[in-house]
């Protein structure tokens, strides 16, 4: 096993390009090494992309902000504006794992770790994030709920990693949210989650909605007619029924060790509607 | 905290204070060591080849592959563990259960070990051992393991019969408690409650997985480090497994990061040995969580009916259980400890209680703090709820009617004597948990608890230093602050100050046998020694002082730590320190010492009850634990703060088993949360800060009045959350662990009925 | 003579009885005769059983006396977590 720490993008994408075996990127590492250490995984090389200034940073761009694969989630939680933009997203990042987890693990890696109950992918399709992708054929850029193909898999090209996230700016009148249930209160997968984020009139209609729920089908699920059942509403108890059973409907999940199916169709309506309170909430608050 | 006096017979200078732990700088600057932290050159890595099979014959193991490798010095089988029992079934069974000699019985049974010069190397002779199975079928429930047309588990040790259809049942053994007639209590009673309860199996859960280094002699002497509760007993048993004499092999207790009764059975240390003397090279073998989890002793999984009968007024007139306990392959006793102790909180007239060990593909079943009482506890507690609730009647006083106290017969046979149930049950009266009130969906539980105390073979050793200090050995493993409390004891008996005495765990060659830390008994039996042991250094130090006075040692008593001179001919003589004393040891007579060698009896039992109050969210079906309440008899707290840490610390296991935790296995009969992430025990944020009262009502078979508390606190919690949940949501809950899905199952099932 | 309580599995060796009469002065002599007087209690001796005698329960000590009309009670050696 080759372990390397490049000092930029390029020389990382050169490394990945250069490698005809087993590569693998290395961000905190939270579920690579837990990987490796059971066995599941033998890199033949690994490319440690946390010495990669640029890819450290937060910032914002004339768009929004740029939030570089390295960065922790635990200084996503640190970051004042991304909290005011986008309190959702970043709840979702602080409720990986412990304290300790999130000093090292990234979103870009509970992205491509491509688990149905990754916390911070609903968050981040209900947000519309895109991700910036660069390889060997230079630069793309794509929406969240495209990476992740089925668990333990995501679409991206062999050579290709992930540079950074993008979150647009955030307009007034409107907030997102992130809920998910776990039988404790940390160091534990969701059972159900959902992200939602909502934008208002002035007079506290919704205007327009995006709803993602995690851990309840192969990979996270937007539920477009969720967020339909939203719009135009100034989520009286009746949309938030609707909500519900529409979620509860969406959702495909399995019965295992940590939840039925039964249990988790009815959980992630009674989420979504939490959630949607939650993000209401604050929307109304962001004057 | 507070403590709860009843009587104070004696006045105390050290017991009762709370010093700083004696292994505490060690161990929060991370120097102490556990069973893996520790090697001997040459050592080699030892891994196990685990079943995938819940039940499967082996036909054949071909090692040979594996032995070619290069850096592998041993791989072992059944073979290389060659029957020593001498017709012992026990021992075979601990034998056949460390190495799977015909057949595999549980899935995660070992077949096979090797030993190789690193751990990458042993990894890969694993995956070249080719093991042949014939898959038999399995039966992992304890219900469908009872029915006649189960697959039976053990075919040898099987020792009861269907009687009509003559079919060899999965029963190791039937116990059955009790006096008075029941069904002539059950005519007389005015309410009945009858229920069925189910308890799934649940794991110790110790943070420091079972680790050993072994090292075995080509002259038949051997060394052992381990992580253990006892390693007097593992020497004992590993010896006879391995055919070594018992005083060639020296065993070494490291320190342990927890057991629960976890640590009291051996499980890879005769392979770690075996596994050496094969190599003629030390092995360090140290287990997986998932082998923890998959193969050693978890708690027994249960399925229990309860049926009590009462008075208007509240008196038990009569009370039945009958309660099955899974036992893994092999034989148990754990049927027995759960019919002794269901209804041992109670004076009841009639009283009838059966317990059953079943046999399952699971592993063998081991002890966990108090085994088997909390699942019958959960459903005699249960019930009694249920019946406060149709009589109307505060569950509290429903207890003080019934409660047992000195006079008292026990439901399993002897009279009580003195003991501290009505005392704890007032202390929980006047506390003011009872007084907060609730809001919508929370719901307050109650329950009690018994658990015995057991004596046992007891050694220990007083050494005095040059400059008046002590060292104390013992030779229980220290699993909860014990050290402590021996120097406190040890400390008020000399009349020195604590921070003079240094209690050390003596290893196998050290001191005589010690029994187990297992039954709650290792403060009070090895305080019992100390005590005895500083009572015969006492008597050197006064011949010692009377040589130096050049008096009749008659004319000397030993007083607040110094020897001082009585009579009308020396009494103004200056006292004579110990440190005095000690300094003129070369000169009169040598090292001064004080040996104990006992079997401690007079043994007290202890009752606690506990209250715990929820929040249980409708929707997820998810339970809060809002607060709780650990009320226990203690007879005399040594060190108090430990006292509370073992009631805490029992309360927290018994709430996570209350509401997660437990073994899933699948269709196929394997384990399919063998690990942290989905066997959920507690989190630090799960829980309130769990308040305690320490009730004191001294044990008379003790000097100190000292009962053991070890076991007890997880006694009543699966009952306490039970109740608190169903007083909560108006529904009885009858299943634990109740996790979030069984809550909300429940609370639906209740809607549509 | 005195008057042993025994439990109820151990009465299946003792002809149902649960009180039996046993002539000891000791735990030991008692173990001793109880095995003498019904053969069937042999394995349960071999396995482990504790005296109570007025309330104490004696698990190993073998030569504590039965004092004249104490309670006495047979239960099962009790190991433990
Ligand atoms: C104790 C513990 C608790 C946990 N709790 C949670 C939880 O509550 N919720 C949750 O969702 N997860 C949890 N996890 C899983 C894990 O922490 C998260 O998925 C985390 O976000 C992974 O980030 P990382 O930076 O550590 O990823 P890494 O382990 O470094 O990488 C994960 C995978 O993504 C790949 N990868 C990483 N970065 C890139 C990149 N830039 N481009 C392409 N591929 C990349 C890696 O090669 C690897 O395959 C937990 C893990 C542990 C150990």
């Amino acid at each position: 096993m080759h372990y390397s720490r490049p000092n930029s993008v390029a020389e990382a994408v050169n490394l990945l390009g250069g490698n005809t075996g087993n590569a693998f990127i290395l961000a905190g590492g939270s579920d690579l090494l837990v990987r490796m250490k059971g066995g599941f995984v033998e890199p033949s090389l690994i490319v440690d992309i946390k010495a990669i200034a640029e890819l450290r940073q937060i910032r914002a761009t004339d768009k929004g902000f740029w939030i570089g694969a390295a960065v922790t989630c635990a200084e996503l939680g640190e970051s004042e504006m991304l909290r005011a933009a986008w309190p959702g997203v970043v709840e979702a990042a602080n409720l990986i794992g412990s304290k300790q987890v999130q000093g090292r693990c990234t979103i870009a890696g509970n992205l491509c770790n491509a688990s149905p109950a990754a916390d911070s992918v609903p968050a981040l399709v209900a947000a519309g994030a895109r991700v910036h992708i660069v390889g060997p054929n230079g630069s793309r850029v794509t929406a969240v709920e495209d990476v992740p193909l089925s668990p333990g898999k995501t679409s991206l090209a062999p050579g290709e990693m992930v540079a950074a996230i993008e979150l647009d700016e955030r307009p007034a009148h409107a907030s997102d949210a992130y809920i998910r249930f776990i039988p404790r209160t940390e160091m534990d997968i969701a059972v159900a989650s959902a992200g939602i984020n909502l934008t208002l009139d002035a007079d506290g209609t919704i205007k327009t909605a995006r709803v993602a729920l995690g851990a309840v089908a192969p990979t996270v699920l937007r539920v477009d007619e969720a967020a339909e059942a939203l719009v135009g509403t100034k989520l009286e108890t009746a949309a938030l029924e609707r909500l519900a059973e529409t979620c509860s409907a969406a959702a495909r999940p399995i019965d295992d060790k940590r939840g039925t199916i039964a249990y988790r169709k009815s959980v992630v309506g009674v989420l979504a509607k939490r959630t949607a309170e939650l993000a209401y909430k604050r929307a109304r608050a962001n004057s | 905290m507070n403590i709860n006096a009843k009587t104070q017979i004696q006045e105390f200078r050290s017991v009762g204070t709370r010093p700083v732990r004696q292994d505490g700088v060690d161990k929060v600057t991370g120097r102490a060591r556990y069973g893996a932290d520790y090697n001997m050159p040459g050592q080699l890595v030892g891994l196990v080849l685990r079943s995938p099979h819940a039940h499967a014959r082996i036909k054949s193991i071909d090692t040979s592959a594996a032995e070619a490798l290069k850096g592998v010095k041993a791989v072992i089988t059944a073979a290389d563990l060659p029957d020593h029992a001498d017709g012992d079934e026990g021992l075979l069974e601990i034998l056949d259960n460390c190495m799977a000699r015909t057949k595999a019985r549980y899935d995660g049974h070992a077949v096979a070990a090797v030993a190789a010069i690193d751990e990458a190397t042993a990894r890969k002779a694993l995956g070249l051992i080719r093991v042949d199975y014939e898959v038999l079928p399995h039966v992992t429930d304890v219900d469908e393991a009872l029915k006649s047309t189960a697959n039976v588990v053990h075919e040898h040790a099987t020792s009861r019969v269907d009687p009509e259809q003559n079919v060899p049942l999965n029963v190791h053994a039937t116990e059955e408690f009790g006096h008075g007639d029941i069904e002539a209590g059950f005519a007389k009673s005015d309410l009945i409650v009858e229920r069925s309860f189910k308890a799934e199996q649940s794991h110790q859960g110790y943070i420091e997985p079972h680790a050993c280094v072994a090292s075995v002699n080509a002259d038949g002497t051997g060394d052992l480090w381990v992580t253990t509760q006892g390693h007097f007993s593992y020497r004992i048993v590993c010896a006879q497994l391995l055919g070594m004499d018992v005083s060639k092999l020296r065993v070494t207790s490291s320190e342990i990061g927890g057991g629960f009764g976890g640590k009291t059975h051996v499980w890879a240390e005769p392979v770690a040995l075996a596994l050496s003397r094969k190599a003629g090279r030390p092995v360090k073998l140290t287990m997986s969580r998932e082998e923890v989890f998959r193969s050693t002793g978890p708690t027994s999984p249960a399925s229990i009916d309860v049926k009590i009968g009462v008075s208007n007024e509240g008196v038990i007139t009569s009370a039945y259980a009958h309660l099955r306990y899974g036992c893994g392959p092999y034989s148990g006793v754990w049927g027995m400890l759960g019919a002794m102790t269901a209804f041992a909180c109670y004076d009841i007239e009639n009283v009838k209680t059966i317990g059953i060990d079943v046999r399952i593909n699971r592993p063998k079943t081991a002890a966990y703090r108090a085994p088997s009482a909390p699942v019958a506890a959960f459903a005699v507690e249960s019930v009694l709820d249920e019946i406060a609730q149709k009589l109307d009647m505060d569950p509290l006083e429903l207890r003080f009617r019934n409660a047992v106290k000195n006079g008292s017969r026990s439901s399993y046979g002897p009279t009580f004597g003195t003991i501290g149930l009505v005392e704890v049950l007032e202390a929980v009266k006047s506390h003011p948990q009872l007084n907060v009130p609730l809001a919508a969906n929370q719901g307050r539980g109650i329950a009690c608890g018994y658990w015995f105390n057991i004596g046992g073979q007891t050694c220990t050793t007083l050494n005095i230093g040059v400059d008046g200090t002590a060292t104390l050995t013992i030779g229980t493993v220290d699993v909860g602050g014990s050290r402590s409390s021996m120097s406190l004891v040890a400390a008020e008996e000399l009349g020195i100050d604590y921070d003079k005495v240094k209690t050390v765990i003596g290893d196998t060659a050290t001191l005589g046998h010690n029994d187990t830390t297992e039954g709650s008994r290792g403060t009070f039996s090895s305080s019992m020694a100390t005590i005895n042991a500083v009572k015969q250094a006492i008597g050197v130090l006064r011949e010692r002082a009377a040589k130096m006075w050049e008096i009749p040692v008659d004319d000397v008593v030993w007083e607040k730590g110094c020897a001082r001179a009585v009579g009308e001919e020396h009494g103004n003589l200056p006292t004579l320190s110990l440190a005095e004393i000690a300094k003129e040891a070369p000169n009169t007579g040598g090292p001064i010492a004080g040996h104990s060698e006992i079997v401690a009896e007079g043994v007290g039992v202890s009752f606690g009850a506990h209250i715990c109050d929820v929040e249980v969210d409708p929707e997820t079906g998810a339970t809060k634990i809002l607060r709780y309440l650990v009320v226990q008899d203690a007879g005399r707290a040594i060190h108090p703060a430990y006292v509370e840490g073992q009631y805490q610390g029992g309360a927290v296991q018994g709430i996570g088993w209350a509401l997660n935790e437990e073994y899933v296995y699948g269709a196929d009969g394997r384990l399919q949360n063998a690990g942290f992430l989905d066997y959920r025990i507690p989190v630090c944020s799960d829980l309130p800060m769990i308040d305690t009262v320490i009730v004191e009502v001294p044990n008379p078979g003790h000097p100190y009045g000292v009962r053991g508390v070890g076991e007890t606190p997880i006694v009543p919690p699966l009952a306490a959350v039970a109740n608190a949940i169903s007083r909560a949501t108006g529904v009885r809950m009858t299943h634990v662990p109740m996790s979030p899905p069984r809550v909300l199952a429940a609370l639906e099932n209740a809607k549509v009925t | 003579m005195v008057d042993v309580n025994v439990w109820g599995s151990l009465s299946t060796c003792t002809d149902n009885q649960k009180v039996i009469q046993i002539e000891a002065t000791t735990i030991r002599g008692l173990l001793r005769e109880l095995v003498e007087k019904y053969p069937g209690a042999a394995p349960w001796v071999k396995r482990g059983i504790s005296v109570s005698i007025d309330g104490e329960i004696i698990r190993d000590d073998w030569s504590k006396t039965l004092p004249d009309d104490a309670e006495i009670y047979l239960i099962p050696r009790m190991t433990s977590g």
